[in-house]
Order: structure tokens, then C-alpha cells, then sequence
């Protein structure tokens, strides 16, 4: 399938170093003269990749999309050119590979589309200080998870450090992390769900229906951030047990 | 313009290859060897030996002779100082700075030395084009291959080595890649491909997906310190730990003095030195017989490790050897593992894996790797050959604008930047495709600060010291505000060799910053040039040498010829009857002069004496060939009568 035909913009937004010309910023080469353009301050890799801001894509036609345009704007095919059309061809490169990393994985895509419909950044504070989940606002949905979690992982943390058997541990951490799970296979359905409903009103939705979806998906991802981190807590709590009876055999 | 080659800069051996017809050929010597050892040896009067010649001078000459030199590219001493250890030649440097390599009172660095050999196999291919009856037959552009795990520091060493050899380099091209586009050629399928590469020095595996003639890297992984050398290594400690130290295997027997382990002395700003055990002509025996011993047993269950020198010799079997190195040869499985849970796959959707290194020969190397990969690995093309065939298609993708095939490789090692408390920001994540770009904002702490330190960091760990330290930045001429106003954004640019570039502006006044850069361990541009202007002059100092010797030749055999003359029993007689009065001292005296000249070294003086006793002579020598002559003749007619 081929993508859909990108909408003409009424002013062209660059304009050829070679000859000059304006050329609309979804362009690669000048209409003109057909040499590269440069890249400009572009924001949006669907429309870079010349895709449809769906959230649902198929990967081997992204993959294919990604493939052309490597041909295309690749450094080894402009070794012989201007500087000026190098520097083109290095910076739409790396633009392309960005947008082909961030378009690929359904959760970059999600928070590359919230960033480009003017949604803040869906990172919860605390997560990038190292420290995790204490500082961040836990999402209303975990609360009673949240709570039921911390403390058997308090319990666990005790009955280590008084020397019971890691095997038991082992088994009651398991337990503790089997509703987390469930959670985060619950939020992977929900994201599915939210996913599609923003595809189809993409088409013929509303604006404020369409924002409804888009703030929906922000709270998901910030839910998200806080269940693996959740998860992050359990592993290293895991690794703890695993540790110690690893130092108990030595011993 | 000139031509350009495809070249393998490896561990142990380098290799030349070009494009011609489309079909990419490795360059051989008249014996059909494509292998230029890449070592590099200074002989007594002060000439290069590169290759075969200063691979045999490892014996005879050891601490004038390096070897292994890549393992030393873009690194500091502290890093090496383990392994320089057992090194015959002087390793050293200042702490905190690149590598120094001394050769008798001369100092080279990492990239200096590579330079020699580049340059040995420039002039391999330039005769090779000349012998082809090529008109234009200059060789001035190179694409050169790297370890794919290589660093920035270290591609970027290899980068100048090229510039200091007289090549403009191309492309940095990572050896797995390279070899992978050596066998598309013939194999035009698509598919998941894991290049599991080897070699004298370093490992890498690096995971494609082949599709419609793009050779996609999904991941990429290795240990740059890991290979051939590293079993050698181990094989020269068991004989060394056998035969004792400082003696043969009785004086261990005995008891005898154990020594304590060699002392490393380093002398800050010169060179440091490397004592040894044992002299290094030793070690260098024991390293060719082990060297020997391990081929052997590629093919034999049994082989002898023999050094004659020593009197040793060990029978070795495969099972031994195999439990020796099998501890190395693991080392490579963790980095596998690694490239494929990066690329997303199982071991069962890799569709081919490739064997590329010499290591690979390696019997248990290659039972490791089907194991790895559940098939038999291809190693249908010569695994010492084939990267070198990758580079030259590569280099004549890059000058002929041919689209049927396209690299696109990967970032090996995230790069980040240290940020408060001495953590890392990562700004672009491993196995990345490059070109590749990030950005990151800063500003300042204190009101109407100008200036902001940043410090670059290649490495997947969480703090700043765990990684390598790329580079130190200064950020200047930022606009007087207060603290915390000014929106400096930095760029970090990593190119299709997998080098840094920065950029920065400040946003709200739109100025461009001007960044000072100071490798971490490299060279800076103005060291670089240095080099290649000091490199000009050894080149002069070098012919100057060789002429000097060619005219000590020719004045040499004019001697020897005079002297002979005047030597003749019946000399007296001829000079009494042919030659003119005085002419005799007027030999003499010449002769004297060239004599006097020779005990100087001024070449000029040399050869105008030279050429003066030969005009001195000139009568003298007609008049020995007309006696020669005639007494020729009279003999004939003696004969004829």
C-alpha cells in the first residue's frame, strides 16, 4: 500500500541552496533543480516518513519507507557533491533514523504524537532523578496495587534481613508481583484500545474528542512509567534474594 | 584524481584490496601473499622496516621492532599497562594521555606507527597499478576498516593515521559490516545474518538483516581486547611459567632465585620501560614457536611447541590447548548473546553466520560458534581476506555513486554526557543507526557566567567514571544573563564512521558557541599536523639516508677498483711506460681524498671526490683495457698459430 499523498502546505517553508527555490517542508529535493534540501527545523517524523499519524503501522511497510529513503539520503551517495548538499545529506540521515527509531516502537510513536499535538512530556518527575516512584504522583488506577505492594515488600525486606530462607522469599515475591502483571496487561490492552480509537477519529473525529484520547493516552504512559517501575523495584528485590543466597553457598 | 583502495589495518596482519570490473581483488606480492604483518622496526642506521622484513627482525631486533600496535590506538597507558608488560618494546606515555611507543630515542604514538604500515601497503597497491600500465597510478584515498566495537577514540586514531600516511580516509568502515558486504556480493538473498569476527587483537559479532541489497546492523557488540594475541599470550606464559624464570628448566628445577615480577618503571613525559624477565629476543622465540604449535593445531590432534634458541620442547595436544583457551574463546559468548537480545531475535532467526578472523580457524572457535547459532558457520570466503574485499566495495560504492548496495551500520556505544553528581545522560543509545543526532539543553549556574565545562562519555554504564571519557568541552562566549537564562544547545552529531562532531548555540540570542576540544585520549588536530610535518622531514631524513649509503656504494667500488689496479704486481712497469709524469700521485692524491670524504658522512663531498677519482683513473683505465686487449689478442694468436 502506498502511503497516503502528504497535503500541500500554502507557503512553501524552504528554500534550495542550489537554486533558490521554495519547496514545502515535507519535501527531501528541490522541485526545482531536484538537488537535496536542507533539513530546516522539522518536528514531525510521520509526515517525514511520509505516513499517516496513525498509531497502528505496519511495520514492514515502515520498514520498507525507511529503506527508500536511506537510498536516498544516504552519505555514501553524496560523496562527490557540494558541501552544502553533504551537510544536507547527514543531517536528513540522521533525521530519518531518528523518526524510524522513535515511528518503530508503539510507545516512542505514542509519545512522539502527544509531543507533536502539543501534549507535555508524559515522564513522570521522578523517574529520571534514579530514585523512582516516591517522587512521582502515583496514578489513581494503582493506589490500593501500590499500597498492597510496598508493604509485603517491606515484609520480604525484614524476614531477609532476619535470615529466612530465600526459597520462601522467592515464592512470596512472586506473589506479590502476580497483580502488578496483571496490571500492566491490563494498561497494554487499554493502550491497544486508545490506539485505535485515535486511528479512527484521525479520520472523523472531533477536536475535542480527539484531544479526550490524547490526554487519555498521556495518563496511560505515565501509567505506565510507574508499573515498570514497579516492576524495576520487584527485580531488583529479586536480584537481592538471588545475591545472598549466592554469598550463603560460598559461605 | 588518484586512486582508491579498500584496506584491512588489522592486529596482526594488514591487506590491500580494489574494485576493478566491479569484482573486488586483495593485493598480493610477487609470491602471492596478501598478508602485510603489521609490524613496524627501526633498523641500526635509522631506516623503517615494514611487513615480512620486520617481522623476521622481531627476532634479531626486538625492542626496535612493534607489533600488535592496534590494540594500542586511541588509548591511555593506564589502560594498557597489563599487557605492555610483556612487550618487548618501550610502551609508555603520561598518565591521563595517549600511548607512547620508543624506538631508540625516538617517541611515536599509536597512530604513527599505523601510518608506516598504511603507508607500506599504499605502495603495495601503487606498484601493483603501475604494473597494470596504469598512467595514473597514485593511490590518495582510502577506505579503512575498524573493530566494530571500536570506540570514538580509537576510530578517530585510525582516522589520522590514514591523513599521516598521505591518504584522505573515506570511511571508517566497521570489519564485520565490511565482511558482510563481501559475501552479498555473490549471495544476493535476504535474510538475518550474525558476522562473528575474531581476529589477532579484537572480537566482534554484529547481527544484519539483509533486504533488497541494504545491509541493515540491528546490533553490534564485541570486546576490543580480545583475539589471537590473547592466545598467544596465554601459550607464551605456559612455557615461560615451565621453563622458570632466568634460566633453562633445570636452574627451575633447582630451586634457583625466583624473581620478583618485572618492575614497570615509568618515567612521566618520556617514555616508560618494560623490564623483562627474561630478554626479549626470548620472549620473541617463544611467541613464533607458540605462534607455530597453535596453526599446527588447527589441522593435527598433536603438535610440538620447539624453541630451538632455549632448548625447548613440549608436546602439545588439541584437548590441552582446547582447555587453555576455552576460558578466552567463552569470553565471546556474552557479547552474542548481548548483540541478539539487542536486536530482538533468538539465536533460531539468525538465518547465516559468517566466520571472519584468522581466530576463526580456531577448531574449537568454530564448534562454539554452531553451537551458538545452532548451524554450521559460511566460511567460504579466506576469513583473513574477506573484510579487506568489504572495504574495496565500499570504497567504489562511495566514488561510483552505485546504489545497488547500502551500509548502514550502527553506533556501537551509547554517548552521554556527565551531569551532576558525576551521572551519565545518555544521548544517543547504542546500536543507534548512524548518522545519527542528538541534542541536549543547558544553561548556566552562576549570574553572567560565560563559559560551560561539558564532558563526553561513551559507555553503557550509569556514572561517569565507569565510561570512557571522550572528550572535555569549553563552551565560551556565552551572553552575560542571569543564572539559569540562557538555552545553550548543544549538538552531538555521531557520522556514518561512528565519529563525534559538537555544535552548540545559545537559543535566545540565537550566537553560536565556540567549543574547545580536548580528546580525552587522542590527538588534537594541531598534534596531528605536527606529525605530518615532522613526518615530511623523517621522510627527507630517510632518502637522505638512503642516498648517502648509494653514494658510500659507488665511491666504495671505485676504491677498491683503483686499488687494484694500483696493486698489479707489473704496476711499476705500466706506469713507467704509459702513464704521464705525475699522473700516479695525481691517483694517489684522489684517491686519499675519496678516502678522508668516506670517514665523513657528507654525501656531496662523497660523490664529487668520487667523480673526481674517476676522471683521475680514466686514463689509467684505458690503459689497462688496451694491454687487456691486446694481451687477449696476443693470446689468440698464439693460438691461432
Amino acid at each position: 500500500m502506498a502511503p497516503d499523498p502528504i497535503p500541500a502546505r500554502p507557503f512553501p517553508t524552504l528554500e534550495c541552496r542550489n537554486c533558490g527555490a521554495g519547496a514545502p517542508v515535507d519535501e527531501h529535493f528541490c522541485p526545482q533543480c531536484s538537488r537535496i534540501l536542507a533539513l530546516g527545523r522539522h518536528g514531525d517524523y510521520f509526515s517525514f516518513l511520509g505516513v499517516p499519524r496513525r498509531l497502528t503501522i505496519d511495520p514492514a511497510q515502515l520498514e520498507r519507507r525507511f529503506r527508500d529513503l536511506s537510498r536516498q539520503f544516504h552519505p555514501d551517495y553524496f560523496y562527490n557533491a557540494s558541501p552544502s548538499e553533504r551537510l544536507a545529506s547527514l543531517e536528513r540521515s540522521s533525521y530519518l533514523n531518528d523518526a524510524y527509531r522513535a515511528l518503530r516502537n508503539p510507545i516512542s510513536r505514542i509519545e512522539h504524537l502527544l509531543a507533536i499535538e502539543g501534549l507535555p512530556p508524559a515522564k513522570s518527575e521522578g523517574s529520571s532523578a534514579g530514585s523512582g516512584q516516591t517522587a512521582a504522583k502515583v496514578p489513581a488506577g494503582l493506589l490500593e496495587e501500590v499500597f498492597e505492594l510496598n508493604e509485603q515488600l517491606d515484609e520480604i525486606r525484614e524476614s531477609r534481613e532476619s535470615g529466612t530462607d530465600a526459597a520462601v522469599l522467592r515464592d512470596r515475591l512472586d506473589s506479590a508481583r502476580k497483580p502488578i502483571d496483571l496490571k500492566r496487561e491490563e494498561h497494554e490492552r487499554k493502550v491497544e484500545l486508545l490506539s485505535a480509537q485515535w486511528d479512527q477519529q484521525l479520520d472523523a473525529g472531533d477536536a475535542a474528542a480527539k484531544r479526550a484520547t490524547l490526554e487519555a493516552l498521556r495518563e496511560r504512559l505515565l501509567e505506565r512509567n510507574y508499573i515498570n517501575n514497579l516492576l524495576a523495584t520487584i527485580d531488583r528485590e529479586a536480584a537481592n534474594l538471588e545475591a545472598r543466597a549466592d554469598s550463603s553457598v560460598r559461605l | 584524481m588518484g586512486k582508491v583502495v579498500g584496506i584491512d589495518l588489522g592486529t596482526t596482519n594488514s591487506l590491500v584490496a580494489y574494485v576493478r570490473d566491479g569484482v573486488p581483488h586483495v593485493i598480493r606480492d610477487a609470491s602471492g601473499d596478501a598478508l602485510v604483518p603489521s609490524v613496524v622496526s627501526l633498523g641500526e642506521d635509522g631506516t623503517f622496516f615494514v611487513g615480512r622484513e620486520a617481522q623476521r627482525r622481531l627476532l634479531t631486533a626486538p625492542s626496535r621492532s612493534v607489533y600488535s600496535v592496534k590494540r594500542f590506538m586511541g588509548r591511555g597507558i593506564d589502560d594498557v599497562r597489563d599487557e605492555a608488560a610483556l612487550l618487548p618494546f618501550n610502551v609508555g606515555g603520561q598518565p591521563g594521555g595517549v600511548v607512547r611507543i620508543g624506538l631508540d630515542d625516538r617517541e611515536f604514538t599509536p597512530p604513527e606507527i599505523s601510518a608506516f604500515v598504511l603507508r607500506e601497503l599504499k605502495q603495495r597497491a601503487e606498484d601493483d597499478f603501475r604494473e597494470q600500465g596504469e598512467f595514473d597510478f597514485e593511490v590518495d584515498r582510502a577506505v579503512i576498516t575498524v573493530p566494530a566495537y571500536f570506540n570514538d577514540a580509537q576510530r578517530t586514531a585510525t582516522r589520522d593515521a590514514g591523513r599521516l600516511a598521505g591518504l584522505e580516509v573515506l570511511r571508517i568502515v566497521n570489519e564485520p559490516t565490511a565482511a558482510s558486504l563481501a559475501y552479498g556480493l555473490d549471495q544476493r538473498d535476504r535474510g538475518i545474518i550474525a558476522v562473528y569476527d575474531l581476529g589477532g587483537g579484537t572480537f566482534d559479532i554484529s547481527i544484519l538483516k539483509v533486504e533488497d541489497g541494504v545491509f541493515q546492523v540491528l546490533a553490534t557488540n564485541g570486546d576490543t581486547h580480545l583475539g589471537g594475541d590473547d592466545i598467544d599470550r596465554l601459550l607464551v606464559e605456559l612455557v615461560l611459567a615451565e621453563i622458570g624464570p632466568g634460566g633453562s628448566k633445570e636452574q627451575h628445577a633447582n630451586g634457583g632465585s625466583k624473581e620478583q615480577d618485572p618492575p614497570y618503571v615509568s618515567q612521566p613525559g618520556i617514555v616508560g620501560r618494560v623490564l623483562l624477565s627474561r630478554p626479549a629476543e626470548e620472549i620473541q622465540a617463544i611467541r613464533k614457536a607458540v605462534i607455530e604449535a597453535k596453526l599446527d593445531l588447527t589441522e593435527a590432534e598433536e603438535a610440538e611447541i620447539r624453541v630451538e634458541t632455549l632448548a625447548y620442547r613440549r608436546p602439545i595436544t588439541r584437548a590441552e590447548f582446547e582447555q587453555l583457551i576455552r576460558p578466552l574463546v567463552e569470553r565471546t559468548i556474552q557479547p552474542v548473546r548481548q548483540a541478539l537480545a539487542d536486536a530482538g531475535l533468538e539465536p533460531s532467526e539468525v538465518d547465516e553466520a559468517v566466520l571472519v578472523g584468522g581466530s576463526t580457524r580456531v577448531p574449537l572457535v568454530r564448534r562454539l560458534v554452531s553451537e551458538l547459532f545452532g548451524r554450521t558457520p559460511h566460511s567460504e570466503l579466506n576469513p583473513d581476506e574477506v573484510v579487506a574485499l568489504g572495504a574495496a566495495v565500499q570504497a567504489d560504492i562511495l566514488i561510483s555513486g552505485r546504489r545497488e548496495m547500502l551500509l548502514l551500520d550502527v553506533t556501537p556505544l551509547s554517548l552521554g554526557i556527565e551531569t551532576m553528581g558525576g551521572v551519565v545522560s545518555k544521548i544517543i543509545l547504542r546500536n543507534s543507526t548512524i548518522p545519527a543526532s542528538g541534542r541536549e539543553m543547558f544553561t548556566t549556574g552562576v549570574d553572567n557566567q560565560t563559559s560551560v565545562d561539558i564532558h563526553v562519555l561513551q559507555g553503557e554504564r550509569e556514572l561517569a567514571d565507569d565510561c570512557r571519557s571522550l572528550a572535555r568541552f569549553k563552551l565560551r562566549g556565552i551572553p552575560p544573563m542571569p543564572a539559569g537564562l540562557p538555552r545553550i544547545e548543544v549538538r552531538f552529531q555521531i557520522d556514518a564512521n561512528g565519529i563525534l562532531s559538537v555544535a552548540a548555540s545559545e537559543l535566545r540570542t540565537n550566537i553560536a558557541q565556540t567549543i574547545e576540544v580536548k580528546p580525552s585520549y587522542g590527538l588534537t588536530d594541531q598534534e596531528v599536523e605536527r606529525m605530518l610535518i615532522e613526518s615530511f622531514e623523517h621522510a627527507q631524513a630517510d632518502v637522505d639516508a638512503r642516498l648517502l649509503i648509494e653514494a658510500r656504494n659507488e665511491a666504495e667500488s671505485v676504491i677498491h677498483a683503483t686499488e687494484k689496479s694500483l696493486r698489479r704486481p707489473n704496476f711499476a712497469e705500466i706506469a713507467a711506460v704509459d702513464l704521464q709524469a705525475g699522473e700516479q700521485e695525481r691517483i694517489e692524491a684522489a684517491l686519499d681524498a675519496v678516502k678522508q670524504a668516506m670517514a665523513g658522512s657528507d654525501r656531496d663531498a662523497i660523490r664529487e671526490r668520487t667523480h673526481a677519482l674517476n676522471h683521475a683513473t680514466q686514463h689509467l683505465a684505458e690503459v689497462m683495457m688496451n694491454r687487456g686487449v691486446r694481451e687477449a689478442l696476443a693470446g689468440k694468436n698464439v693460438k691461432d698459430v
